[in-house]
């Protein structure tokens, strides 16, 4: 697949096979196969990642922030390439969301805030 | 009827933007300062906010993208960071002010002070975010909102002097209070008609309400009745305000005050309404900057946002508009006069405009978002013509309001 990866990969919507937001391209992770070409093997997502490729004091911040909800040191949820269905004005993947890890901010909040709001299992439309 | 309906989407997005409790105000006030000398910034305001309304729905329609997903993607998460953080500090001061609003027209309806009502005002908002279907939202309060033509309809009791507001519209002059104030409410007036969280909520509304490209003509007349009917309603208050105190001199700064053409006109019965109306209003842009706050957050990070998923799906987006709520009543329970705060917020609104239209622009010319579907050179030559009065409004808004001690 030939992607132009500032214009058309990196801060592009993640969704899943049925529509969901799963994140966004907020960085990518590369190896290099036998023949030594580098190629795009994970698509990084999550506020660590984010605030990893931003850099200086206000990326710092991102990643403190991150780190708090987790339990491992902020890793980035990792997508293999291979999971992307397609690219257009979304990075749209075969799996689906269950299928992956749950953001740990996500889950956090669901669990010590929103799951104890009565109706919070009832979309509204 | 099918296609007011249609237009609800684009009725209350624009109700934030042009009769929210800072333009009830400021558009009053404006109108017993200068006259009717800025009605043209309104009428720029509405054909600007409809070109970019336009392309926004577009690109909600046809990519299923909204606003801020464009703002990160063009402008790069360092420069959207920066966007995010002065759109939801704005929008979120905006919310705040709006509640008080909601409160202020309470206490005009009963008489209980404005302070008692924000908690109620703001547990209201919060339910209606919570749990109402986002088209029902919409209908409701879109449609509650056109209570508001009842400033329209009072021109036609008072003794309004027609000729006398048209020659006065189109003869702009500073009525004697120096050209730096009269610059200074051009900017306010010119802000709060292009507030980025108009388009955010517009673009985010057509996404929940699962617009496609076959979707595209309601979204094009939502934008053409919503917005021009937006800018009616203001014009509305600045012609009756023209009417009744321009020629006294009277300056007004209270919502009272700004009911007071209707209660000349109609009476007790005037009252009621207009109170009606400006619970309505603000109720509407309260809702709407709430909304607008955490679609920004959340389009800006990519979590799952929305109505049309339960909350537990979208925890982070909840999270995000209980916070703003909860924050924006704390900042109102310092008792800070919530109209003032409006003046501060529209200045500060002013100076990133440019950070939210342009990506619009940009990418209303990308085909891989809209394939034909791309602005033609007539929307482009327009779009492009706005951007640079948007650009001169930002730089021109610190400078003003320092100039002139806030149009004093």
């Amino acid at each position: 697949m030939r992607v132009q990866l500032g214009r058309q990969l990196l801060d592009r919507q993640i969704v899943d096979a049925d529509g969901l937001l799963l994140g966004k391209v907020d960085d990518v992770e590369f190896a290099v196969d036998e023949g030594g070409l580098p190629y795009v093997a994970y698509l990084l997502t999550g506020q660590g990642a984010l605030g990893r490729r931003i850099g200086g004091r206000v990326g710092r911040l991102l990643v403190a922030l991150a780190d708090r909800f987790t339990e491992e040191a902020s890793a980035p949820l990792r997508i293999p390439f291979g999971q992307v269905a397609r690219i257009d004005s979304a990075v749209r993947l075969r799996a689906r969301a269950d299928e992956l890890p749950r953001p740990p901010v996500e889950t956090w909040l669901r669990r010590h805030l929103i799951d104890r709001i009565p109706g919070a299992d009832r979309a509204s439309g | 009827m099918r296609k007011l309906l249609a237009a609800t989407l684009g009725v209350l997005s624009a109700i934030g933007g042009f009769v929210d409790i800072g333009d009830l105000v400021a558009a009053s006030q404006a109108g017993a300062r200068f006259g009717m000398a800025h009605a043209w910034v309104l009428l720029l305001g509405v054909v600007g906010i409809c070109a970019y309304a336009e392309m926004a729905g577009r690109i909600a329609a046809v990519s299923g993208r909204a606003v801020f997903d464009l703002v990160r993607e063009r402008l790069g998460p360092r420069v959207a960071l920066l966007n995010l953080a002065a759109s939801y500090l704005v929008t979120v001061l905006t919310l705040a002010a709006e509640l008080g609003g909601v409160a202020l027209a309470l206490q005009l309806a009963s008489r209980v002070s404005y302070l008692l009502w924000v908690p109620v005002a703001a547990f209201a908002v919060w339910l209606v975010l919570w749990r109402m279907r986002f088209q029902l939202m919409e209908r409701v309060f879109g449609l509650a909102g056109l209570t508001l033509l009842v400033f329209t309809v009072a021109l036609f009791w008072l003794p309004t002097d027609w000729a006398a507001l048209g020659h006065d519209a189109l003869h702009p002059d500073t009525a004697g209070q120096g050209s730096g104030a009269y610059w200074f409410v051009a900017v306010a007036l010119f802000a709060s008609t292009v507030s980025p969280y108009e388009v955010f909520f517009f673009s985010s509304g057509g996404v929940e309400e699962n617009w496609s490209a076959a979707d595209l003509a309601d979204a094009r007349s939502s934008v053409l009745i919503g917005f021009p009917v937006g800018g009616l309603l203001a014009l509305s208050l600045i012609a009756t305000a023209t009417v009744v105190f321009h020629p006294a001199g009277v300056s007004l700064s209270t919502l009272d005050q700004v009911a007071e053409p209707v209660v000349l006109a109609f009476g007790g019965v005037g009252l009621a309404v207009a109170a009606l109306a400006f619970f309505a209003v603000t109720f509407g842009a309260a809702l709407e900057t709430g909304l607008s706050a955490a679609y920004a957050a959340a389009q800006y990070f990519g979590w799952q946002w929305g109505k049309r998923v339960s909350p537990r799906e979208a925890a982070r987006f909840h999270s995000v508009l209980l916070v703003s709520v909860l924050a924006a009543t704390l900042l109102l329970s310092t008792t800070v006069d919530p109209v003032r705060l409006t003046e501060y917020m529209l200045v500060a609104s002013a100076v990133v405009l440019p950070l939210t239209y342009l990506p619009i622009l940009v990418v209303a010319n990308d085909r891989t978002y809209l394939g034909d579907d791309v602005n033609g050179p007539w929307l482009n030559l327009l779009g492009a013509v706005f951007l640079l009065v948007i650009v001169a409004a930002s730089v021109a808004a610190v400078p003003l309001a320092v100039g002139t001690g806030m149009g004093r």
